[in-house]
C-alpha cells in the first residue's frame, strides 16, 4: 500500500512539474515587455524594437557575433543621437544556433510578443528565407545584413538585403583574374556543407567558363573540417594556375597552409566571405599577399563614412568590424532613414522608403535599391587581400589590390 | 484553423505547440525503435531527413496534393527503415548504434550533393499546409494505436526482446521479424514527422537533419523514460519548452540546457516517468471504481 | 601520390586513433559511451595554448601540461555526472547524461572566448619538409606519428604489465567480481578517465599543432569521428581502437584521393557499414557468446 502512495506522489510530483513548466513558458515571456500595444508591428510608446537574427552559439556563430556587435553600436549611436521619430530604438537579441526550427520560433517571437518594427538579419541564406516567409506574413519588414544567395527578396515585398550580389561581383573578378593576371588553368574549391559556398560556386564556374579559363579541377570541403591535406594534394597534382575558394574565411586560412606546407606557390581568390581578420591571422605568411577576395567596400581606402566607422568601431569593441558587423550597421541605419523618411515605424508605410532607397552612403558601401527587383547594387568592387601590420589593432589589416567599378 | 485559433493563442505559443506535436509523432516512431525494442538507433533524424526532402520536392517541383506527399515522404523512410532494419540482425548495441549514425551521416550527405534538393542552400518555397489541428490529430491518432500496439501481443514482445533477447526467442518470439517491424513503424513515423516539419517550416536543409536533431530525439525519449507513452509526451515536452524557457538566461542558455539534462539523469536516472508502472495505477484505479460501485 | 596520401591518411588516423583509445578504455570497463570525450580533446587543445601563449612554454610541455589538466578534469566529470548514475540505470541514461556534459562544456568555452578558431604561434615549433623520393613528409608529421606510437605502447605496456593495468583488465571483465577481490572499483573507473583524458589531450593538441586550428566545436565531430573508428576496431579492444582510428583515417583520405571529394564522409561511413556486417564485432574485438 505505501509503495502505491509513493508512486501516486511520483506520479503527481511529475504532473506538478510540467504544469510548472507550461505556466512558466506564459508567465515569463510576458513579463519580459510590460506595455506593449496589442497591434502587430505597432510601436509600443517611445520605443521602437528591431529583432536581430543570427547566431552566438554553433557552427555559424562566427559571423552571427560581430552582426550583433555592429547592429548594437548602430542602436546606439542612434539613441545618443536623439533616437527616431523621437523615439529610442531598442534592440532584441536572441540566439538562434543556426538552425532553422530556432529562427522560425524566434522570428515569431519578435513579431507577436515583442512587437518588433523590422528584423535585422539573418547572415545565412537559408535562414533568412525561413525568418522571411513569417515576416511576410506578418507584414513585417525583414532587412538581412548578409544574405547573398537567391530566393530571399523573393519571398515579399517586406523583404529587403544590403549585401554585394555575387551575381554582379563574380564575373568582374574572374576576369580580373583571366584577363589581366593571366591565371587561366583554375581549381575550384566549394564548401559542401556551406549555403554561401554551394551558392557562389555555380556563379565563378558559369564566369570562368565565360572568359575562356579551364577548370582543371573541382574539390570539395566541409565547414568544420579539419584536415584538408587529400584535396590539397590532388590539386596540387592537377597543377592549376589558381584557386578559387567559394566559402569562409577559416577554411580558406586553413587550406592556405596545407597549400603551403606542401610547398605550393599559388593564390587563392574567393568571395566577401573570405572578409574576417581570422583570414590573416589564422593563415599567416600563407595567406599573405596570396588570397584575394572581393567586397563591397574597402578598410585600406575607405569612404568617409567606412574611415569613421571603423574607428568608432574599434573603440567601442577593441577590435576591427568584418562584413557582417559593416552591414548590420548599415541594415539598422537605413530602417531608421527610411522610418525617418516616411516618418512612421509602421512597416506597411516605411518599407516602401527603404525600395526606393538611391545611393545611400553605407559604411560598406553606397547602396541603391533596384526599383523593379528590389535586389541591392553597390558600385564598386573592392579586390584585397590580409597583410600583417604590427601597428594594427589585430596585427592584420586588409590592403586595396584592385578597385573596379561595375556597370548596374 | 490555425488563424482562428490564433485570435485566442499567441501565435508564438501555437508555433511551439506544433513542434511539441511534430517533435512527439518523432519521438514516438523512436520510443519504438529504442525504448520499446531496445535497439539504440542514433539515426533517427535520417528518417526524417528522408520524409522531408521527399514530402517537399513532391510538393514543389511536382504539385503533388499534401496528403499524396506526406505519405510519399514516410513510405520512403519506411523502406529504408527496412533496409536499416536487417543489420539489427546481425549487431547489437553500440555496432547498431555506428551503423543507423553512418545510415543518417550519408543521408546527410547525399542531400548535400543532391540538386533537386537545392544542395546546402535548402529548399524553400515548400507550401506550409501544416497546422495546429492536423498535427494534434495525428498526434492522438498515433498515440491511440501506440496503446494499442504495445498492450498488444506483440507489444509485450517488443518489451521482451529489449529485456532478454535469447529469453525472447526461446519463447517462441520471431525476434528477426519483430525488430526489422520495429524500425519500419520507427521509420514511417519519422518519415512522417519529417513530411510535416518540411511543410511547417517552408524551408529547409540538410543541416537541419545532422547528428545533433537525432541525439535530441534520444533525449526525449530516455529523458521521459524508455518505452513509456507519457515519459515520451512529458520528455518531449520538456526539451522542445527548455530552449524557450532558459531564453531568459540568454547566452547561458545551452549551458543550462546542459546542466540540465546531467541533473534530470541523476534525479531520474531511469527517466521523467521510466518506473512509474502505469498499468499497475490503472488497474489499481479501476478496481476501486468498481468496488466503489460494488 | 599513393604513398602521399597514405602518409596523409595515416596522420589523420593516429589523430582519430589517439581520441578513439580513450573511448574504448572507459567503454571496455563501464560499458559508457563518453560522449563529452570529444569535448575534453577540445580542451586538452585549448589548455596546451594557454601554456604556450601565457607561460611560454615549449610544445612538449605544454602537452604534458594539458594532459595533466585534462586528467583531473576527466575524473571530475566521472564525479559529478557518471558515478551518481551508476549501476542505478540503464546505459543510455549515463550517456544522456554525457552528452548533456558535451553541450556544457562546449558552450563554457563559447562564453569563455567566443566561437573563432584560433591557432598556434607559427613558431611554436620548428618545421622542415623532407622530400623523399616523390613524396613529401614534414618534421611535424613524423613528430605526431612517433608520440602517438610511443602513448600508445606506453598504454598497452600499463595494461599488460602493471598491477592497476591488471585491475583495469579485471574491471572491464566482470566489475562486480572485480569488486568482490578487493579492487577499489571506483578509483579503477576514475584511473581510467584520467588516463582516456589525458590522451585525448595529447590529442588535441597535436592536433591543433599540426592542422594549425582549434575552435570550441571541434570536439563534436572528432569526438563522433574517434567513436566510429573505436567501433570499427572492435569496442572495448585497445589494439581495435589504434587500428580503426588509422583504417578509418586512410579511408577517408583515400575517399577524397580516388572517389569523390563531397561524398567524403559518406564513403567512410558506407566501408564501416560494410565492415560491420562483414564483421559484426569490429575488426579486433571479440565475439562474447552469450550467456543463457
Amino acid at each position: 500500500m505505501k509503495k502505491n502512495v509513493m508512486k501516486k506522489m511520483v506520479l503527481l510530483l511529475c504532473l506538478a512539474f510540467m504544469m510548472c513548466v507550461v505556466a512558466g513558458c506564459g508567465g515569463e515571456a510576458t513579463g519580459d515587455q510590460p506595455g506593449v500595444t496589442d497591434e502587430p508591428g505597432a510601436t509600443s510608446g517611445d520605443v521602437i524594437k528591431l529583432g536581430y537574427l543570427g547566431a552566438k552559439t554553433g557552427a555559424v556563430a562566427n559571423y552571427g557575433i560581430p552582426a550583433e556587435k555592429g547592429m548594437i553600436m548602430a542602436i546606439e549611436e542612434i539613441n545618443a543621437a536623439g533616437g527616431v521619430l523621437g523615439m529610442q530604438l531598442e534592440g532584441i537579441y536572441e540566439d538562434n544556433k543556426g538552425e532553422t526550427s530556432e529562427i522560425a520560433t524566434i522570428t515569431q517571437k519578435y513579431i507577436t510578443r515583442d512587437k518588433v518594427a523590422a528584423l535585422v538579419g539573418d547572415p545565412c541564406t537559408g535562414l533568412t528565407i525561413a525568418a522571411a516567409k513569417i515576416a511576410q506574413d506578418n507584414e513585417i519588414v525583414l532587412f538581412s545584413g548578409g544574405a547573398t544567395g537567391t530566393g530571399v527578396v523573393e519571398v515579399g515585398d517586406y523583404i529587403f538585403r544590403n549585401t554585394l550580389l555575387d551575381a554582379y561581383a563574380g564575373p568582374i573578378v574572374v576576369d580580373w583574374m583571366i584577363n589581366e593576371q593571366g591565371w587561366t588553368d583554375v581549381a575550384v574549391i566549394t564548401s559542401m556543407n556551406n549555403g554561401y559556398s554551394t551558392a557562389l560556386t555555380p556563379v565563378f564556374v558559369d564566369a570562368i567558363n565565360a572568359a575562356g579559363g579551364n577548370i582543371v579541377i573541382e574539390e570539395s570541403v566541409n565547414d568544420g573540417d579539419i584536415d584538408y591535406t587529400a584535396q590539397v594534394t590532388n590539386i596540387k597534382n592537377a597543377d592549376p594556375d589558381v584557386i578559387v575558394f567559394t566559402g569562409y574565411y577559416t577554411e580558406a586560412a586553413l587550406i592556405m597552409a596545407e597549400v603551403q606546407k606542401k610547398g605550393m606557390d599559388i593564390n587563392m581568390i574567393g568571395g566577401d566571405g573570405l572578409y574576417g581578420l581570422d583570414l590573416g591571422k589564422l593563415g599567416g605568411s600563407a595567406v599573405e599577399n596570396k588570397v584575394m577576395f572581393y567586397c563591397g567596400f574597402s578598410s585600406d581606402t575607405p569612404s568617409p563614412e567606412t574611415a569613421a566607422f571603423i574607428e568608432a568601431y574599434r573603440a567601442r569593441w577593441n577590435e576591427d568590424p568584418d562584413m557582417f558587423s559593416a552591414q548590420y550597421y548599415d541594415a539598422v541605419n537605413i530602417l531608421a532613414y527610411a522610418m525617418t523618411e516616411a516618418n512612421s515605424a509602421d512597416p506597411k508605410v516605411f518599407k516602401d522608403y527603404i525600395a526606393t532607397l538611391d545611393n545611400y552612403p553605407g559604411v560598406s558601401g553606397a547602396t541603391t535599391i533596384d526599383s523593379e527587383t528590389r535586389e541591392p547594387r553597390k558600385g564598386t568592387v573592392f579586390l584585397q587581400t590580409p597583410v600583417q601590420n604590427p601597428e594594427a589593432l589585430e596585427g592584420w589589416e586588409f590592403k586595396l589590390v584592385e578597385a573596379i567599378e561595375v556597370e548596374v | 484553423m490555425d488563424a482562428f485559433l490564433s485570435q485566442y493563442i499567441d501565435p508564438y505559443y501555437l508555433r511551439i505547440m506544433i513542434l511539441i506535436g511534430i517533435n512527439l509523432i518523432l519521438v514516438l516512431g523512436l520510443n519504438i525503435i529504442t525504448g520499446v525494442t531496445g535497439q539504440l538507433s542514433m539515426g533517427h533524424a535520417g528518417f526524417m531527413s528522408l520524409g522531408a526532402y521527399t514530402s517537399a520536392i513532391l510538393s514543389v517541383q511536382f504539385g503533388t496534393p499534401f496528403v499524396v506527399s506526406l505519405l510519399a515522404g514516410a513510405m520512403v523512410a519506411v523502406v529504408f527503415g527496412f533496409v536499416i532494419g536487417i543489420p539489427t540482425l546481425r549487431l547489437e548495441g553500440d555496432y547498431l548504434a555506428m551503423v543507423t549514425i553512418g545510415f543518417a551521416e550519408i543521408v546527410r550527405v547525399f542531400f548535400l550533393n543532391f540538386k533537386p534538393g537545392g544542395k546546402a542552400v535548402g529548399l524553400s518555397g515548400i507550401p506550409q499546409e501544416t497546422n495546429f489541428a492536423l498535427v494534434w490529430v495525428l498526434v492522438i491518432i498515433i498515440i491511440y494505436f501506440n496503446y494499442r500496439l504495445l498492450n498488444s501481443r506483440t507489444g509485450r514482445a517488443l518489451f521482451a526482446i529489449r529485456e532478454d533477447e535469447i529469453a525472447a526467442e526461446s519463447s517462441g518470439i520471431n525476434i528477426s521479424k519483430l525488430k526489422v517491424m520495429a524500425f519500419v513503424i520507427g521509420a514511417f513515423l519519422g518519415g512522417l514527422g519529417g513530411g510535416l516539419y518540411a511543410h511547417y517550416m517552408y524551408y529547409i536543409s540538410p543541416q537541419d537533419f545532422g547528428f545533433m536533431k537525432s541525439i535530441e530525439l534520444l533525449n526525449m525519449v530516455v529523458l521521459g523514460g524508455m518505452g513509456s507513452i507519457p515519459g515520451a509526451i512529458l520528455g518531449t515536452t520538456v526539451l522542445t519548452l527548455a530552449p524557450e524557457l532558459l531564453r531568459v538566461v540568454a547566452e547561458y542558455r545551452l549551458l543550462f540546457y546542459g546542466a540540465l539534462l546531467v541533473i534530470l539523469m541523476i534525479f531520474r536516472p531511469n527517466g521523467l516517468l521510466g518506473d512509474v508502472r502505469w498499468y499497475d495505477i490503472r488497474q489499481r484505479l479501476f478496481k476501486r471504481h468498481q468496488s466503489e460501485r460494488g | 601520390m599513393l604513398l602521399e596520401q597514405l602518409l596523409n591518411g595515416l596522420t589523420l588516423g593516429s589523430s582519430y586513433a589517439l581520441i578513439a583509445l580513450g573511448y574504448t578504455m572507459v567503454y571496455g570497463i563501464i560499458q559508457l559511451i563518453n560522449f563529452a570525450h570529444g569535448e575534453i580533446y577540445m580542451i586538452g587543445a585549448f589548455a596546451g595554448l594557454l601554456l604556450v601563449t601565457a607561460f611560454d612554454v615549449n610544445i612538449f610541455v605544454a602537452i604534458l601540461g594539458a594532459m595533466v589538466f585534462c586528467m583531473i578534469l576527466g575524473m571530475v566529470i566521472e564525479r559529478i555526472a557518471y558515478r551518481p548514475l551508476r549501476g542505478k540505470s540503464s546505459r543510455l541514461s549515463a550517456l544522456i547524461s554525457a552528452i548533456g556534459v558535451s553541450i556544457f562544456l562546449s558552450t563554457l568555452m563559447v562564453l569563455i572566448r567566443g566561437t573563432n578558431t584560433t591557432r598556434y604561434p607559427e613558431d611554436i615549433i620548428h618545421q622542415t619538409t623532407y622530400t623523399i623520393g616523390s613524396i613529401d613528409i614534414s618534421s611535424l608529421q613524423i613528430v605526431i606519428l612517433l608520440l602517438s606510437a610511443c602513448l600508445m605502447i606506453a598504454l598497452q605496456l600499463m595494461i599488460r604489465r602493471t598491477r592497476i593495468g591488471k585491475a583495469m583488465r579485471a574491471c572491464s571483465q566482470d566489475l562486480d567480481a572485480a569488486a568482490l577481490m578487493g579492487i577499489n572499483v571506483n578509483r579503477i573507473i576514475a584511473f581510467t578517465f584520467a588516463v582516456g583524458s589525458a590522451l585525448a589531450a595529447a590529442g588535441g593538441v597535436m592536433v591543433a599543432v599540426y592542422y594549425n586550428a582549434l575552435w570550441p566545436y571541434m570536439g563534436t565531430m572528432a569526438g563522433l569521428k574517434a567513436f566510429c573508428a573505436a567501433v570499427l576496431g572492435g569496442i572495448g579492444s585497445i589494439p581495435g581502437a589504434m587500428l580503426g582510428g588509422l583504417s578509418l583515417g586512410v579511408m577517408e583520405i583515400m575517399g577524397v584521393a580516388y572517389i569523390s571529394s563531397s561524398y567524403k564522409d559518406a564513403i567512410a561511413f558506407a566501408v564501416l557499414i560494410l565492415v560491420l556486417l562483414i564483421r559484426p564485432q569490429g575488426i579486433l574485438g571479440q565475439k562474447i557468446s552469450k550467456k543463457v
